[in-house]
């Protein structure tokens, strides 16, 4: 590995981090897109900044580009209080015409200079490590690393100073209010360091990185807990895992880095999707399949219960006409009643089993008043195996 | 956490001061950014430079994204020659400060005298960068590439002055066929309509008038208005010939296309131009030579 190896990488967990703080409480809030927005709404601010000092290279145009990051975040905040629109509507009606304002501005006054958001932002993770800072002979480093790395370390401080604020005024805004702190305020300073954020990682590490970086580790931790510490622990850690498998997938592959780590991200959080133990794809669906089978068995116990008295019914073979269940599925649910002892199979003829028969009669009893969600907490009292 | 962190920041700083370590390799290691100026190094350096490129035939400049393999051609170059004037974007910015870690990178743009430069009209110090279709702009480039190779590597100075003045003329010669074959198109048919503004030092050097719908930057599109108003020109000038570019998508030339046809009016797609990137390699259009004279004779025949 060498130097710039190391600070591709180095730089790209710090975007990270620095994305997965904000990403989880926007991703919480249902406010996903704002980042997207930014990386668009921007333009303006540097189209002005440009016409202002004529030179692409001047702070001033990132300065604005901020300035203009933060104006999005104050109109969409703005527009959806007026509650005539959602969220993601205000957001959608915000940065499209600021975009075209930039747009506008470029075609009218500037149409024959190179002016664009890739002019002014580098947004290449590749060449981090040659934009460096040098102080008279001392080499101090890539420049990203000292922008993302400030504020990385204000966004901690931040999160850490006001993370009850931002947790309570996150999940209950009434209760927010009335503790004493304004969630406007709160959610103001929030959105200030996403636009922040967003317009420093998108000059280090571009666009949809940046994008990426702020949804994907959230979301897919999203997935794995409730609790908002191991959340932002969890995005941390995903995010952290995409930008260095994300930078060697790139390094075997010689393709695009921010590109590699974008797909590692994505993969992550389908594998998590898939293989999540309790909003997983697949445990959802085993889940699904479990509750099936036993509202079959429920309904066979049913049946045994109601004819009690007559053996002809309650025959074996007489299960696959009589209740029209195929003889696997018959097989399966028999088996499920035996293992759980709920039936005596005796000569070919099933019959309830004490435990068998309270557990029908309970059931029944909260059938008909309605309290089906009660029958779930009696299937842990009364199960040894799950369907 | 804030100690990993800590301790990530300050292994970044340790790590960056042993940067640079480069191989000792006796070839000269040169990188170019676009593909004309890779071709002229091509040229000059012949097997005793090792040349690397960055971006592939048909990349938009503007629109060239790294991949990880770039990072080391660039840590390990002696020399990078990249063409400068803001048509790398913000990579020009990153070349001016790689000088100040001991990589040597040289704008060629700068061979150039600034009277010479087409600037913007609004902005001072702001020039278009599409320098190299003008043959003795290139012959000023390629001399100036010359000095500077012979600068990094004295030991092969007669090579280099052999393959620069042997390509110096096989500019010459493809200068005096140019001319000779615009010569054969009368002075009012040489309007030249094209997708962006990237043939403007064309125009200037061969006497043709240059539209482009886009503006220079890639990143705008023509206006509804640009598009009538051009149609209007073309019809009143009698433009037979509209011209597609190989960077740039042909959408908004065939939009324009429509435009003249609504007005009862012909013009045809007179062919793909070259302008910010040459043909594929194993082409004739792969070099600078054979991708100038196929623009000349693409417009030449369609114009004529």
């Amino acid at each position: 590995m060498n130097s710039a190896q190391i600070e591709i990488q180095l730089i790209a967990s710090l975007v990270a981090i620095a994305c997965a703080i904000p990403g989880t409480f926007l991703v919480l809030r249902k406010m996903a897109l704002i980042t997207d927005a930014i990386s668009h709404s921007i333009l303006p601010g540097i189209v002005i900044g440009f016409f202002i000092t004529h030179d692409l290279s001047s702070p001033l145009l990132i300065l604005l580009a901020t300035a203009s990051g933060v104006l999005t975040v104050v109109l969409v905040e703005f527009i959806q209080k007026t509650g005539l629109v959602k969220e993601d509507t205000a957001i959608g009606l915000v940065f499209p015409a600021l975009f075209s304002i930039g747009i506008i501005l470029i075609s009218k006054n500037a149409s024959d200079v190179h002016l664009d958001i890739d002019a002014v932002l580098l947004g290449e993770l590749a060449f981090a490590p040659f934009d460096r800072i040098t102080v008279g002979t001392t080499d101090l480093g890539p420049k990203s690393l000292w922008i993302i790395g400030s504020i990385l370390i204000t966004t901690l401080l931040l999160l850490i100073a006001f993370f009850k604020e931002l947790k309570v005024s996150t999940f209950d805004k009434g209760l927010a209010a009335s503790l004493g702190f304004s969630p406007a305020i709160i959610h103001y300073g929030l959105m200030t360091v996403s636009s922040v954020t967003t317009v420093g990682a998108f000059d280090a590490v571009g666009a949809i990185l940046v994008i990426a970086l702020m949804i994907a580790p959230a979301a897919t931790a999203y997935l794995l807990t409730q609790d908002l510490k191991k959340m932002l622990l969890l995005a941390t850690l995903f995010g952290i895992t995409g930008a260095i498998l994300g930078y060697w997938s790139a390094h075997l592959l010689d393709a695009s880095i921010s590109g590699s780590i974008t797909t590692v991200l994505g993969i992550v959080f389908l594998l998590v999707y898939l293989f999540a133990k309790n909003k997983g794809l697949i445990s959802v669906l085993y889940r699904q399949k479990q509750q099936q089978k036993e509202v079959l068995l429920l309904t066979f116990l049913l049946h045994l219960h109601n004819h009690s008295d007559e053996e002809e019914e309650r025959k074996v073979a007489h299960l696959n006409d009589h209740i029209n269940w195929q003889k696997v599925k018959s097989r399966t649910v028999l088996s499920l009643a035996l293992k759980n002892n709920m039936i005596t199979i005796d000569n070919q003829i099933i019959a309830l089993t004490d435990k068998g028969k309270t557990f029908t009669e309970e059931a029944i009893n909260y059938i008909i008043t309605n309290k089906d969600t009660e029958i779930e907490k009696m299937k842990d009292r009364f199960f040894l195996f799950r369907g | 956490m804030k100690n990993t962190i800590a301790l990530l920041f300050l292994s970044a700083l340790l790590f960056s001061c042993n940067s640079n370590q480069k191989t000792e390799n006796e070839k000269l290691q040169v990188v170019a950014t676009t593909t004309m100026i890779a071709d002229l190094l091509h040229n000059l350096g012949g097997d005793s430079i090792e040349l690397q490129g960055l971006m592939g035939a048909g990349v938009d400049p503007h629109l060239y994204k790294a991949s990880e393999g770039d990072v080391s051609k660039l840590l390990n170059a002696d020399l990078i020659f990249y063409n400068g004037l803001h048509l790398e974007g913000k990579l020009v910015d990153v070349f001016e400060k790689m000088e100040s870690q001991g990589i040597k990178t040289i704008a060629v743009g700068e061979s150039i005298e600034k009277s010479e430069l087409i600037g913007s009209d609004y902005f001072a110090s702001n020039y278009d960068p599409h320098i190299w279709f003008s043959v003795s702009n290139w012959k000023k480039v390629t001399e100036f590439t010359t000095k500077k190779l012979i600068e990094h590597d004295p030991k092969n100075k007669s090579l280099y002055q052999k393959n620069s003045e042997t390509y110096i003329k096989k500019l010459d010669q493809l200068q005096q066929s140019l001319i000779a074959k615009i010569e054969t198109l009368p002075k009012e048919k040489r309007i030249l309509v094209t997708a962006h503004d990237a043939f403007s030092y064309f125009g200037k050097a061969y006497g043709f008038q240059v539209v482009g719908l886009q503006g220079l930057s890639t990143a705008t599109e023509a206006g509804v208005k640009d598009v009538q108003k051009l149609a209007t020109f073309i019809i009143e000038q009698e433009v037979k010939a509209i011209f597609v570019e190989s960077s740039v998508p042909k959408r908004t030339i065939e939009a324009l296309e429509e435009a003249v046809k609504s007005k009862n009016h012909s013009v045809t797609i007179g062919g793909t131009l070259y302008s910010d990137a040459l043909g594929n390699p194993d082409t004739n259009e792969g070099n600078y030579l054979g991708m100038f004279a196929y623009n000349v004779d693409t417009i030449i025949n369609a114009l004529q």
